[in-house]
């Protein structure tokens, strides 16, 4: 039998997961059950491992053992190196079902057979599994073999549609959002529909197959935009003036600030807040729709008015006001926030090798059950002994599939 | 009945819905479309925001009419209440008793202010599950500031990682924060109530629609915390892939998106585009042709720019290329791929006919999704929640009526 290593004050103690694939999808998905107390076993292909573990950020020199990127997308899991294209990980990844409430994966649909995954196999050895496959398209219809990167799937999914460009710039090309988004919405998306799968399976006693198209986890997000079209016959764009302003970024003495008035209201204790300067009297700007027309005026006396204060002068005394000003935060803004200080939001974990990283923490505060940290994430193949050893390989067998490359 | 989808998961379960705008309805979603009866409380009163947003069919505005609120209230129920009435309060009381979760995403307080906090609802079920979705979390010196969902995307810290190279920060289209907070709220009830099934617990959560946000964002989070600087911004590029850009095509206002992870890719895109490239000494290298960036978007721009973004995806997705076309509303709703996995969703709505809605972004193989019905119209299900679901008598429900409570 496989050891446990939660407990349980955590919501999800017991729950067995295992992960594998590749990258941000998969390795946030189970992250979000492990913050929770699952118990979530990776596998890493053996002497590669996670892409997040070459993409940096490191302290210092490159070092796949110590990305950031790594290391936060795998905290609370433990880690076992074993070549999934081998008929000997096949049988490694069966004994591992064997015990387990919830495989998430994003192999290729292709590739799902030939590394072992097969759903229906896999739950004929244990019912009450749910197997979660992440796929760029889903598991059927035209696409689904198509090679989409984390940027192909936010033009594909069309939220790239509706960012870049405007007023001045319309030959900018659409504009992506940083990072990998389009990964981590699949891995929410995909902790949801697991989850759901799970609470039935422990109800029903049958688990079953789950599938996530992260094309569709992005269409699925695009507010009012999709709609415009089904229901007007418009089709929303990036380009020209955006309907109503105020909404939009000013430069101060010392960053940037976001000003939003989207009700009257809001706008009127905003000119109240200016000191009733006479441009706000002017007809241009009587109503947010005016206010969007005529916005290259009024951008210029918000933007005098905005470059004689602070960012934090600004946002603190329009909040006093009730008007919903943003900082535009930058990294160091997050980091040191009096807020999320006292939150308690960000968490230091050791890395592993002598060094200290301080990341984002609880996404949510359960009363009872909290989101805690009880390991940093694991070095490639820390858990493959222990691991193989409870599931019934001895040091022999260990020795000989280290041996050949099997394991790592 | 024939709503009872008994076979989903969450068959059973019913959630007191009190949220409004999208963050909170983006959650309750989650539970609807996993088969839990979801009660949106509201009122004509206090009307959700996206009941008054376009689109509207034909223009004309109405508060059955929004496609931004029939998108993310499809398969909910909806009472009409009086929450300043104090029998409008008791029903709702009466609701909270007869559910198994609360979800709310109000500004701090404001929830335990209108006589309905955790402890309140604890009383009236014990191992009640409440969730708070506020902007900045139940505590903490800003927690009762205003939060709307466009201003979370530069709260976030994403708009200061967004933009092109030397500009200033950017949005990003959407209010990110919203359904980014409305699927990790609900990961957290889903985890909340397999404490429950277990040791039959109840609990409250505090979400902070910031928090939750920011939990996507390690990559310039972490490039401070443990580097020392954040990413500068880049435009569609990667720190470490080139190419990785949207580049223009033939047509109007028309782009693909090009990406290629390592060697590999790159040598089978240049293949395609030019093979000279392929044994270009300035892009042999990933790090090379990171730093030669500029003249390799040059190359490629121009290959694509005599092309339609459909022959650059066909032409390059058939050489291994990871090349799709930046897709629009109109392109979405008619392509064959979606269409084939039945992703959206027509269903008939008593005033705007049947329109097509985003549908389930998963599935479940052996007990299936479906969004049962249409958004609800406000207060189109009072009869049915006080009748089957409270037990009221015909009596009862005349006397609230005829005392303006159910409006």
């Amino acid at each position: 039998m496989l050891q446990t290593s939660s407990n349980g004050r955590d919501a999800l103690a017991g729950i067995r997961v295992i992960e594998c694939g590749d990258f941000v999808a998969p390795s946030f998905a189970a992250k979000q059950l492990a913050d929770l107390g699952a118990d979530v076993i990776k596998i890493e292909t053996p002497g590669h491992g996670d892409t997040a573990r070459r993409r940096g950020p490191y302290a210092g020199e490159p070092d796949p053992e110590r990305s950031g990127f790594y290391l936060y997308l795998n905290t609370n899991k433990r880690g076992i190196a074993v070549d999934l294209q081998r008929r000997e990980g096949h049988e490694i990844l069966a004994r591992l079902a064997r015990d387990a409430d919830l495989i998430i994966h994003n192999v290729a649909p292709d590739e799902i057979a030939a590394q072992g995954l097969d759903d229906a196999t896999l739950r004929a050895a244990n019912p009450r599994l749910v197997v979660t496959s992440i796929s760029p398209f889903g598991l059927d219809g035209p696409n689904r073999d198509l090679r989409m990167h984390d940027i192909n799937l936010w033009a594909g999914g069309g939220a790239a549609s509706l960012n870049g460009g405007g007023p001045g710039s319309d030959d900018m090309p659409p504009l992506k959002g940083f990072g990998h988004q389009a990964g981590f919405q699949a891995g929410l998306n995909a902790a949801v529909a697991a989850l759901g799968a799970v609470y039935g399976a422990l109800i029903s006693g049958e688990g079953q197959l789950v599938e996530v198209s992260m094309q569709e986890c992005i269409t699925s997000i695009l507010e009012m935009a999709y709609e415009f079209y089904p229901y007007m016959g418009l089709v929303a764009s990036r380009l020209g003036h955006k309907p109503i302003q105020p909404l939009d970024f000013l430069e101060c003495k010392d960053g940037w600030i976001f000003i939003c008035c989207v009700e009257e209201h809001q706008w009127q204790r905003f000119v109240d807040l200016a000191g009733n300067p006479e441009w706000a009297s002017m007809e241009l700007f009587e109503n947010r729709i005016a206010r969007a027309a005529n916005w290259d005026a009024l951008q210029i006396f918000l933007g005098e008015y905005a470059a004689e204060r602070t960012v934090d002068e600004l946002y603190h005394a329009a909040q006093a006001r009730r008007i919903p000003f943003a900082p535009v935060s930058t990294m160091g803004d997050l980091l040191s926030s009096e807020h999320l200080k006292v939150r308690g939001f960000f968490v230091t974990i050791d890395d592993g090798a002598g060094g200290d990283v301080v990341m984002p923490g609880a996404p949510y505060v359960h009363a009872t059950t909290p989101w805690r940290i009880r390991k940093r994430a694991p070095r490639l193949g820390e858990d493959t002994d222990s691991v193989l050893a409870d599931l019934g390989y001895d040091a022999a067998t260990r020795e000989r599939l280290r041996a050949a490359g099997v394991i790592a | 009945m024939s709503d009872q989808r008994t076979t989903r998961p969450l068959a059973g379960i019913r959630v007191a819905d009190f949220t409004w705008v999208w963050a909170g309805p983006f959650c309750t979603l989650q539970l609807a479309h996993l088969g839990a009866e979801v009660i949106r409380v509201e009122s004509a009163s206090r009307t959700c925001v996206t009941r008054l947003l376009p689109p509207w069919p034909d223009g004309q505005p109405g508060v059955n009419r929004s496609g931004y609120f029939n998108q993310y209230n499809q398969g909910k129920r909806s009472i009409a209440l009086d929450l300043k009435d104090a029998q409008g309060m008791q029903v709702a009381r009466d609701l909270i008793r007869q559910s198994d979760i609360v979800v709310e995403n109000f500004a701090a307080g404001v929830f335990e202010r209108m006589g309905l906090g955790y402890s309140v609802c604890r009383e009236l079920k014990s191992d009640v599950i409440l969730i708070s979705m506020s902007g900045y979390g139940a505590s903490g010196p800003e927690s009762e500031y205003v939060s709307y969902g466009p201003a979370q995307v530069p709260m976030s810290g994403l708009s200061s990682l967004t933009g092109y190279r030397g500009w200033r920060p950017m949005h990003i289209g959407i209010s990110y924060g919203d359904p980014t907070a409305g699927l990790q709220g609900a990961v957290a009830v889903l985890a909340a109530l397999i404490h429950r099934r277990k040791t039959g617990e109840g609990q409250f959560i505090d979400l902070s629609q910031w928090e939750s946000t920011m939990a996507l964002l390690p990559e310039g989070i972490l490039a401070q915390s443990m580097a020392g600087s954040a990413p500068e911004r880049d435009g569609n590029h990667d720190a470490l892939w080139a190419p990785h850009a949207i580049y223009r095509c033939a047509g109007d206002d028309r782009w693909v998106s090009i990406a290629a992870a390592d060697d590999d890719e790159w040598r089978r895109l240049a293949s395609v585009v030019d093979p000279a490239l392929a044994s270009d000494p300035r892009f042999a290298t990933a790090a090379l042709r990171k730093q030669n960036e500029d003249a390799l978007d040059a190359a490629i721009g121009a290959w694509c720019a005599t092309r339609t973004a459909e022959q650059t995806r066909d032409i390059l997705q058939a050489a291994g290329v990871a090349a799709y076309p930046v897709m629009t509303a109109k392109d979405l709703h008619d392509d064959p791929h979606l269409g084939s996995r039945r992703y959206f969703v027509d269903l008939p709505h008593p005033e705007v006919g049947t329109r097509r809605h985003m549908g389930i972004p998963y599935k479940l193989h052996r007990t299936p999704l479906a969004v049962w019905r249409a958004a609800p119209c406000l207060g189109e299900d009072t009869d049915y929640v006080l009748r089957e679901v409270l037990g009221y008598d015909e009596e009862h429900v005349a006397a609230l009526r005829d005392a303006g409570t159910l409006s």
